[in-house]
């Protein structure tokens, strides 16, 4: 029964003059599952290890319920980890392994044992509790680092990639029984990943990070529905939105000679600022149609197309103002086009996202 | 490629084969042969004696002593060296106390730890002799500068205190490389295991007992069966530093010592060799009794 609360907290390793993790607010709410997500380097591990106890925080403050951890030894936290490389005791068996933490407590042999069972047998490893961590597969490794978290009854749960070391398939299993061990068990979880999928699909809410600034935190749907910068926008999504940079004129956005009308306010917003008559403007892959000559689409040469079965993703690119622009739609199976063809792109109104051109923030 | 296999193996390994038939293993096989013999040394003929070098040894007292000297110094040369080398190699290591990395200055520690390694043995003893001197050494004046006058003593002449003096030198001398040796090993042991250990809520001394010895062990166990060939050895430095060598009344006398003086100041070669052939199976029996007694299944990272 925790919540957490990172307060302007810095990070400034010695010998850089750039914070790794610049004045990170977020608040976590008890119980609440939370996803730390970005490219490598962003400082989503070293904000964790912060929370952990393992990074000093070198301003601002982290605090555990009311109290401000930021300067307690890691033991003082009450806090559990999973590393990306599950570090567990190779000279200990499993047993021992998940019972460490509770045996430098001196809790008695007989609650060691029953907490310990309960564990093994929550994450079916009861018949494993003999064996040493190197007679384990990689995904039973994972779950005694997971037991090992668990039989702590820790307040907060910290874990650093836990799925990065698993095979694609065995990752998607253990994704779902994290989050529902999670769920069941309802303690504080902050989790970090530099996947979005694994971020979309087990987070109550994400904060995505880049070079050590915190750009969002939401839930996994105001993220993808309204992403606040480019960022977001072009981080959140698999296959990744069109984000294109253009002309604004007094209709709406220029794509080469298909104009994209935007509201009069969106326009004024975009001039402010420095907006020097661009205007930044997403459209999902799953958010446009393929229309025919002369639909008002953007022309899109077709270079690509990648049939999943029940979709197909068409990849082209387009030529206007002087450039060559990459795009990506999605579409039915049925109408999948040539290669080498033209097709007339035609983003879905209402679903488009407008940033500003020189601050990328979000305008629509 | 396959068939010149033989030839290439043969050709690579003859010179230094012949090498070691020459230098090494004949040299034992006629310590063996002339342990058995009363060979003086010089006479161009040796006598066959049976086990009889072997039977008087264990009524020769200054044998016996030195015996029990290197007995002695089995016992408490490799454990303090190693209780001595763990000690700083962890606080080298992982002695701050947020355990996050070893002690302020601990680089330099490290290089300074090294020093007596790169001193010769014969440096060491002629050293300590005036450290160990009486009236003006270095102990009893530190002793006295410090108001512990009343523990002053002429070190290396009194029986009970020469033995202990010449395994403080060993001990001083050995101590640093496996400072560097330990600490190596230590830094090997995975970061985030350590930092695991940590979140466990594992002090100092917890994560030494139950993490960082285990890891180690191995390279504990090969130190401890070098210390104690150092420790059955001896010989240059109780021949350096001790007075007699080997005094004041036999009490630093070590194998090696009585061996070189049986051979060179009396001519019994035969007998020699025969104290000679009981050290190496003392050495022998040693490191297979260390290696078995201490064997723990090897820690392996997963």
């Amino acid at each position: 029964m925790a919540t957490v609360t990172y307060s302007g907290a810095t990070r400034i390793y010695p010998g850089s003059e750039k914070p790794a993790v610049d004045k990170l607010d977020i608040e976590i709410q008890d119980g609440e599952f939370l996803v730390l997500v970005g490219p490598s380097g962003c400082g989503k591990s070293t904000s964790l290890r912060m929370l952990a106890g393992l990074e000093e925080v070198d301003e601002g403050s982290i605090y555990i319920n009311d109290t401000d951890v930021s300067n307690l030894p890691p033991k003082s936290r009450d806090i559990a980890m999973v590393f990306q490389n599950y570090a567990l005791y190779p000279h200990m068996s499993v047993f021992d392994n998940m019972a460490f933490a509770l045996k430098l407590r001196r809790m008695p042999k007989a609650d060691i044992k029953q907490r310990v069972e309960d564990a093994a047998k929550l994450l079916d490893l009861s018949d494993y509790l003999g064996r040493k961590p190197k007679a384990l597969s990689g995904g039973q490794r994972q779950r005694v680092a997971m037991g090992r978290a668990i039989v702590r009854e820790p307040q907060v749960f910290l874990m650093d990639e836990p799925l990065s070391n698993l095979d694609a398939k065995l990752r998607v299993q253990t994704r779902s029984q994290i989050a529902s061990l999670q769920k069941r068990l309802g303690i504080t979880t902050v989790y970090v990943t530099h996947d979005q999928i694994e971020a979309m699909t087990m987070g109550h809410r994400i904060a995505v990070m880049k070079d050590g600034l915190l750009q969002q935190c939401d839930t996994p749907r105001t993220l993808y529905e309204k992403p606040g910068n480019t960022f977001v926008a072009g981080f959140i999504g698999s296959p990744a939105m069109n984000l294109k940079t253009v002309s604004l004129t007094e209709a709406g956005a220029l794509f080469g000679d298909v104009t994209l009308p935007l509201s009069r306010e969106v326009r004024d917003a975009a001039t402010q600022d420095g907006g020097d008559q661009q205007v930044t403007v997403g459209f999902r892959p799953e958010h446009c149609k393929l229309g025919a000559e002369g639909s008002g689409g953007i022309p899109v040469e077709v270079d690509l197309v990648e049939e999943l079965g029940s979709e197909a993703y068409v990849y082209g690119h387009a030529a206007y103002n002087d450039s060559s622009e990459r795009f990506v739609v999605r579409t039915e199976s049925a109408h999948v086009p040539r290669l080498s063809e033209t097709v007339y792109v035609v983003p879905e109104p209402g679903h488009e996202h407008v940033f500003h051109a020189s601050t990328g923030q979000r305008l629509n | 490629m396959r068939h010149g296999k033989n030839r290439f193996l043969i050709g690579a390994l003859a010179a230094p084969l012949l090498l070691y038939g020459v230098f090494v293993v004949s040299p034992y096989a006629q310590a063996f042969y002339l342990a058995f013999t009363d060979w003086n040394g010089l006479s161009g003929q040796a006598g066959a004696v049976g086990f009889e070098n072997f039977t008087s040894l264990w009524s020769d007292d200054l044998f016996l002593s030195a015996l029990r000297n290197n007995g002695l110094m089995l016992l408490v040369v490799p454990l303090i060296t190693i209780v001595l080398a763990l000690f700083f190699a962890a606080m080298l290591t992982m002695g701050r106390s947020d355990q996050r990395g070893g002690i302020r200055g601990s680089r330099a520690y490290r290089i300074v730890y090294f020093f007596p390694q790169l001193l010769s043995v014969a440096i060491l003893g002629v050293l300590f002799q005036f450290v160990f001197t009486p009236n003006n050494g270095l102990l009893n004046g530190v002793l006295e500068a410090v108001g512990l006058g009343s523990f002053t003593r002429s070190w290396l002449a009194e029986p009970a205190w020469a033995l202990p003096a010449v395994m403080a030198v060993m001990i001083w001398a050995a101590v640093g490389f496996y400072v560097v040796l330990f600490a190596a090993a230590m830094e090997s042991i995975p970061r985030d295991v350590l930092e695991a250990a940590r979140l466990d809520g594992a002090g100092r001394l917890a994560t030494f007992r139950r993490i960082t010895l285990p890891f180690v062990w191995d390279t504990v166990q090969v130190a401890y069966v070098y210390l104690g060939i150092l420790a059955l050895d001896g010989f240059a430095l109780v021949q350096i530093m001790t007075v007699g060598p080997g005094g004041p009344n036999n009490s630093t006398e070590v194998i090696g010592l009585t061996l070189y003086r049986a051979a060179f100041t009396y001519g019994e070669f035969g007998y020699a060799s025969a104290m000679g052939v009981t050290l190496f199976f003392l050495t022998l029996t040693l490191t297979a009794v260390a290696l078995r007694a201490t064997r723990r299944e090897r820690v392996e990272v997963a």
